[in-house]
């Protein structure tokens, strides 16, 4: 059943990525970020609100950790640019493999304050295997 | 170039998902996607003071594709009710299934057809996900055997 939820959320991501797409392709990227995270700010708002969450942001946290959402930007851009040109299963394909590497590569090094694990070179051959079936995608 | 920027968006992705958990540890999910979509505002209103050169008129438009930003906190609930339930890694694998066999079904909607390259091409980007999964899987129950060998000694 919680397997379920996964592949839900998995298509919920896709979904996002076709609507904030078609957004763009209407207003233009800038106009629609703000639309994008306005709906958004107002949808976590409402939940925190019905939750009666007592807030627990305070100064005492280090400053990057608020800076999550900046990053957020640019890859909500980068991701309408490209659904607007090469369509939602390949920029998901490709987003895919970026995220792929990025992850053995913090894992590997045990970046950004996480745990270190080792890289197991058996790794390499799942990692081509997605590599390889991005590139079949791209094929016209 | 645009499969450069889709693939950097992956990357950039796993960075603000580690910040963003990160922040949570101190604050709770909810609130770090507070955090997340303040900051994103004010990042994304600096941009259009600076980058915007479309005029304000209003455009009729399709008001679904508005639910983006609902989604995009949606996801964030339902992958937290998911995750303690299921191993982590599952979750990954799942939603990235997810994720692959809704994208083939949008464009085949939009352009009303789709070629079988995409179609071979994801069956075995899922083969490799589903290989790197199963090295997890064997690494993740090393290291619980090894805890139990330290703990019995």
């Amino acid at each position: 059943m919680y397997k379920l939820g996964a592949v839900f959320a998995g298509i919920l991501v896709a979904a996002m990525i076709f609507f904030n797409g078609t957004l763009t392709g209407y207003f233009g990227n800038s106009t629609t970020l703000v639309i994008i995270h306005t709906i958004g700010l107002i949808t976590i708002s409402l939940y925190l609100i019905l939750k009666r969450e007592k807030i627990l942001i305070n100064n005492k946290i280090p400053f990057y950790l608020f800076l999550g959402g900046a990053i957020g930007v640019i890859l909500v851009s980068f991701n309408n640019i490209c659904f607007m040109n090469i369509g939602v299963s390949l920029t998901i394909a490709l987003g895919l493999f970026g995220q792929t590497v990025m992850s053995l590569i913090i894992d590997s090094f045990g970046l950004l304050g996480l745990k270190k694990h080792k890289f197991d070179v058996k790794k390499l051959i799942g990692l081509s295997l997605i590599f390889i079936g991005t590139i079949i995608m791209s094929i016209n | 170039m645009y499969y450069i920027l889709a693939f950097i968006a992956g990357t950039l992705t796993i960075i603000s998902m580690v910040t963003n958990s990160t922040l949570a540890k101190y604050v709770g999910t909810a609130q770090s996607t507070l955090v997340n979509f303040i900051t994103g505002l004010l990042v994304s209103l600096v941009m259009f003071f600076f980058f915007n050169n479309q005029s304000l008129a209003f455009i009729s438009f399709p008001l679904w594709a508005l639910l983006g930003g609902f989604l995009a906190v949606f996801i964030v609930i339902i992958t937290n009710l998911v995750i303690p339930k299921i191993p982590a890694i599952y979750t990954s694998l799942l939603i990235f299934v997810g994720q692959l066999l809704t994208g083939i079904i949008i464009d085949f909607l939009v352009n009303h057809s789709v070629n079988s390259n995409k179609i071979i091409g994801v069956s075995i980007i899922v083969l490799g996900l589903f290989f790197n999964f199963m090295v997890d899987k064997k690494d993740n129950k090393k290291e619980i055997n090894l805890k139990d060998e330290i703990s019995i000694s």
